[in-house]
């Protein structure tokens, strides 16, 4: 079988060469065939979502997702993926909880919706009930080996969770304290960075993870470090539109703030990315995406005011700049017109008319003038 | 600090010849002064290089890698300068650069001479409660800036749990650029104040000594 350590070369391989699971399929499909590893159970629930990153998932192209599914990964339950609907699709997902415990991988796609109790969010149809998202989650969830949050909206939030976050959305840690929830963020999630987890998952547990609970082997280092467009930005040769070929720091670039592998793994089988045409990363892969990525053009977030409207930084600053000199500019002109300045000018620096000579006093060190 | 001076002789004979009223005290002793000049000069590169950093101008054209080394370096050296005016304080006792109560209990009154509601400010110690209160805002924002820059410098390999507090890299730079802000608002307003209110003093932080008018002079 695969050591982990190989494992994880063909991450950054498979990345540059485009063809991961050509590479990692037949070593696993085998090790699967021997029995060395058995197929992993995975159910997925759709909370809060866009479903995108079911779409994004779909995109992996050799070897193809029907590939992973029948020779790698037991998939059992999954709204886009299903062959059964209603009562007996969702049977399969009580069965593997009953039956599988500590055994399954629950996947979560979409945001914890938490406004009223969570009913703003039904899943689930049990027993003449409505079930939300959060208590299926919670309830799938604490029996589950492991549970990955797919997305940002499942990660941190996400765009559902952006300002004013009417129906106060969440991410799957944030309702599932009890867990360690592996986050495979992103907006959507790239169909290698949720493989990729899912088949370290499968062959060695849980992989190691950073500082906002993402797969280091994903998420290890920003954007901006691996970018092709960096030795532009050292040099401080900036693009000022999008489109154009310099680095896109000044046109709101968030490579630098955004840990994801982007720039070597790409986009659409490896085609392309946005930086290599010409627009900036959002950072998708972030907490706090998108509120603290917007403006996605700017530099800095907006900052929200309470009624809803949000004003640009560079704005505040400025204002609070104007705002000064205009200040100073009125004090300096009040104050020539009352004649302080002249006076305090005056007080503090004018000499004498007349000669005075020095007298000491007291101290050796203190001279006062004499009446003369 | 009003101690005890020895004027040098050829000074002497200057103040004899010229026409000084008042007395001469030395108030900003030599690394105050140190500090000060040092301090101004490396927050300058810093806030300006850090500005930079937020928004290059394109027709600067300035090497990026040189701007963001320049910023660290002076920062470092803003920190050390920092670094001699408190260990100067140990070692003075001196404490008129912390706020205390009967600083702010005049505040209001310093405020309506700002507006012209008053002839002449209040009484104060080394420094009015006005200007005391921007001095001491500013070594705590940049001991907090320079923290965030740190914490910055990292990306992340150590002190995840400040990311973690505040919420990201994103709301760490957003904090340093409002606390430049900041800086920038308020260090027009000191330099206005310094050459208005008391040129003296504005003598005193470039040679030591300032010339305070006879109180029956006043
Ligand atoms: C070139 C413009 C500047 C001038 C003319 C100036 C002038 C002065 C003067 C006259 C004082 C003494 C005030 C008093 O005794 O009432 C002072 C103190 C001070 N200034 Fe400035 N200043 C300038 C720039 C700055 C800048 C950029 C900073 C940094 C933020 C700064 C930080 C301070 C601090 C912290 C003190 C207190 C010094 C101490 O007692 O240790 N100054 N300045
Ligand atoms: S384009 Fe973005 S990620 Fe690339 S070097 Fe510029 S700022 Fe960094
Ligand atoms: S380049 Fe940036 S915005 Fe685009 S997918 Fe990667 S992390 Fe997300």
């Amino acid at each position: 079988m695969l050591s982990r350590r190989d494992f994880l070369k063909l991450v950054v391989k498979g990345a540059i060469l485009g063809n991961f699971y050509q590479l990692i399929s037949p070593p696993l499909a085998e090790a699967v065939a021997a029995g060395e590893v058995k197929k992993l159970p995975v159910v997925m629930i759709e909370t809060g979502t866009c479903t995108g990153d079911s779409i994004s998932l779909d995109n992996i192209w050799t070897p193809t997702f029907s590939d992973i599914l029948t020779n790698i990964l037991d998939w059992r339950y999954d709204w886009t993926m299903n062959q059964v609907q209603g009562e007996a699709a969702y049977r399969i997902l009580q069965d593997t909880y009953e039956n599988m415990p500590n055994e399954y991988i629950l996947i979560v796609q979409g945001s914890m919706i938490q406004r009223d109790a969570g009913h703003y969010n039904h899943v689930a149809y049990e027993n003449g009930k409505l079930i939300t998202g959060i208590e299926l989650v919670r309830r799938i969830g604490l029996k589950a080996k492991y549970v990955v949050a797919i997305g940002s909206c499942a990660t941190y939030g996400g765009p559902v969770s952006g300002y004013p976050n009417p129906t106060q959305s969440t991410g799957v840690q944030n309702i599932l304290p009890e867990r360690r929830v592996i986050n495979v963020s992103g907006c959507p999630a790239h169909p290698d960075w949720i493989m990729g987890t899912l088949l370290h998952l499968a062959l060695y547990g849980e992989p190691e993870l950073e500082k906002f609970g993402r797969p280091k082997l994903f998420y290890g280092e920003t954007v901006h470090n691996r970018c092709p467009r960096r030795k532009d930005y050292d040099q401080g040769i900036f693009a000022t539109e999008i489109g154009q070929k310099e680095c896109l720091f000044r046109v709101g670039c968030k490579g630098p703030v955004t840990y994801a592998d982007c720039p070597i793994r790409r986009w659409n089988d490896r085609f392309n990315w946005p930086i290599g045409c010409n627009t900036p990363c959002i950072g998708c892969t972030e907490p706090g995406y998108p509120d603290l990525m917007s403006p996605f053009t700017a530099h800095l977030p907006d900052i929200p005011f309470p009624g809803g409207t949000k004003v640009n930084t560079d704005a505040i600053g400025l204002g609070v700049l104007g705002l000064t000199s205009i200040a100073i500019t009125g004090h300096i002109t009040t104050s020539l017109f009352k004649g302080r300045i002249q006076k305090n000018l005056l007080k503090t620096s004018v000499k004498a008319q007349h000669r005075p000579a020095l007298k000491k006093v007291k101290t050796f060190h203190q001279y006062w003038p004499k009446k003369s | 600090m009003k101690h005890h001076i020895k004027l040098r002789k050829p000074l002497m004979k200057q103040l004899k010849k010229s026409n000084v009223k008042g007395t001469i005290v030395q108030s900003q002793p030599l690394w105050v002064r140190i500090f000060h000049w040092g301090f101004t000069a490396s927050l300058t590169i810093v806030i300006l290089s850090g500005l930079q950093l937020h928004k290059p101008a394109s027709f600067l054209a300035l090497n990026f890698s040189k701007v963001l080394t320049a910023h660290i370096v002076f920062g470092w050296f803003s920190l050390g300068f920092l670094a001699i005016r408190i260990a100067d304080s140990f070692i003075r006792r001196d404490d008129s650069l912390i706020p205390k109560i009967q600083d702010l209990r005049h505040f209001p009154q310093l405020m309506s001479y700002c507006f012209f509601l008053r002839s002449s400010p209040p009484p104060a110690r080394k420094y009015n409660s006005g200007q005391l209160l921007i001095y001491f805002s500013w070594f705590v924002l940049f001991l907090l800036s320079s923290f965030l820059g740190l914490v910055s410098y990292w990306q992340g390999e150590h002190l995840i749990w400040v990311w973690r507090l505040i919420g990201g890299f994103q709301v760490l730079r957003w904090t340093k650029f409002i606390t430049t802000i900041y800086f920038l608002a308020t260090i027009p307003i000191h330099i206005y104040l310094s050459l208005t209110e008391d040129i003296s003093r504005l003598q005193a932080m470039v040679t030591g000594y300032e010339r305070k008018s006879p109180p029956n002079n006043r």
